[in-house]
């Protein structure tokens, strides 16, 4: 039985992808492995709102993916979930058909929820009247519902859940799936993350916040994390999905493994609604807490998968919390620089690609990184991707609300 | 001959993913897989289409396409 005080290594056998940068695993990583700048572009959804940027998912074709009899009763937040669920688990090998449904459980993180179904409605509501709204408002909109059908795809009957953190959620996720896994309640868990939310409402609502960039006229080069002349983040749309199994079930099934997910940290500023505490000491404390639990030395991570916004301040605090927890050794990267910031979503992207990069010996780059910003004394990763043999890599995510959470991988 | 039938075969292929061919008069709304929540929403579409007032259970379950056909076209010449 797992031991609750050791260590503890979580296997990723499964991966499935749906980002701006491409739909499916292999065409995401293709392109944020050789990035050709920020996969953004003007959203039609969002014309006449003060930021009608982001990296959104034009080519996603719901009914293709999930049948036409299916797909319009979801939300998209729930379309991108459904169809990256269907990609891991088939890359994990294991078979739905053939699995101890009790015994599987589903950990999604979402930011917003199905926020484009509650404002498509609400204008229903305000047009046409209340007779007129949709019975499926609430499973379109409910933060839950994309774990509940992805439940319902894969006879998934054991703990299900949605995390909430903001744009940590999807880390939030990955490591309270591990959790599950080392107390033993399941044998898999699918996990990772959602959002589906570029409408005019929200978008509007980070652009007030002064927290998106102003590059509308060069979408391309807008997300650039690290660089002097970063002026905010770029909003995106998108899911991944991770499989996850003990370590010791995976190789008794001689599973092909990513990477193990070996530690996990969680914390809170406890400091302001939206910018970060400026010592970094609540991020540290997720940091220092994810080694810890994977029982590792500071001076031992390789490698960094950063939040790297690509905001003014998300930037360089954690830049100096990278330099002061771990050092001048991490080779750096932040891939919002190619697929945006998916709020929800971002933390399970980040995961997946971090697994990606411990299992193929390769680190992408930074996109957009043409002039180091001289406050970030870090090897940040730029231009070209990087052939290193990373052996433990951490993926830190940092939400409004001061909510830190930070995942270690280790080579399987 | 009336136009009922291929406009509410019309309101399940713009709505509910449905090829023309998929479905018969005589399917009823079970066979097709449409749930209760699924029915409210086509009960929605049905009244913007033809201008009627459904209640709840105008269209059920265990109704054919046929049946609901006849239910509308009630409705349209009470109207």
């Amino acid at each position: 039985m797992p031991d609750p005080t050791g260590t503890f290594d979580a296997a990723v056998t499964g991966i499935g992808m749906v980002t701006a940068a491409g739909i499916g695993t292999q065409a995401s990583w293709d392109a944020i492995r050789n990035p050709g700048g920020t996969a953004a572009s003007a959203v039609p959804a969002l014309d006449g709102t003060p930021a009608p940027l982001g990296c959104w998912i034009p080519d996603y074709d719901a009914n293709k993916a999930l049948g036409r009899r299916k797909a319009w009763r979801y939300d998209r937040s729930s379309q991108f979930a459904l169809t990256a669920a269907a990609e891991a688990v088939a890359d994990s090998g294991l078979d739905p058909g053939d699995w101890d449904g009790t015994r599987v459980a589903v950990v999604l993180g979402s930011g917003i929820g199905g926020a484009a179904s509650w404002e498509q409605q609400h204008r229903v509501l305000l047009d046409t009247g209340p007779l007129t709204v949709s019975p499926l408002l609430i499973p379109m909109l409910a933060v839950n519902m994309p774990a509940g059908y992805v439940a319902m795809q894969h006879g998934a009957r054991g703990p299900n859940l949605v995390t909430a953190t903001a744009c940590a959620s999807g880390t939030t996720a990955v490591g309270t799936a591990r959790e599950l896994l080392r107390r033993g309640v399941c044998d898999v868990v699918i996990t990772g993350g959602t959002e589906a939310c570029l409408i005019p409402s929200i978008i509007t609502g980070f652009s007030q916040m002064g927290a998106l960039s102003g590059r509308r006229d060069d979408p391309r080069t807008a997300s650039r994390p690290f660089d002097v002349n970063r002026d905010g983040f770029v909003p995106a749309e998108g899911a991944a999905v991770l499989v996850l199994e003990r370590a010791a079930d995976a190789r008794a099934r001689r599973a092909r493994v990513y990477a193990h997910v070996s530690g996990y940290g969680a914390s809170a500023d406890a400091y302001h609604a939206t910018a970060p505490e400026p010592t970094g000491a609540g991020a540290e404390l997720a940091l220092r807490a994810a080694l810890d639990d994977a029982g590792l030395a500071p001076d031992t991570v390789d490698h960094v998968n950063a939040h790297g916004t690509s905001t003014p301040l998300n930037d360089v605090a954690e830049a100096k919390l990278v330099r002061r927890v771990l050092g001048e050794r991490p080779a750096v990267t932040s891939i919002k620089g190619v697929v945006g910031h998916s709020l929800g979503a971002a933390g399970a992207i980040e995961a997946a690609v971090t697994a990606l990069t411990v299992s193929r010996g390769v680190i992408p780059p930074t996109a957009n990184l043409d002039s180091q910003d001289p406050e970030i004394e870090l090897d940040v990763v730029a231009k070209t991707p990087r052939s290193a043999r990373v052996e433990v890599a951490v993926s830190n995510s940092f939400g409004f609300g001061g909510q830190n959470a930070v995942l270690a991988f280790t080579r399987a | 001959m009336s136009d009922t039938y291929p406009r509410l075969v019309q309101l399940l292929v713009d709505n509910f993913g449905f090829e023309t061919d998929e479905v018969n008069p005589d399917d009823t709304f079970s066979a097709l897989e449409l749930d209760s929540l699924a029915l409210v929403e086509l009960t929605l579409t049905v009244q913007q289409e033809f201008g009627v007032k459904l209640s709840d259970d105008d269209l059920d379950a265990d109704s054919t396409l046929g049946q609901a056909v006849e239910v509308i076209e009630q409705k349209l010449v009470a109207a």
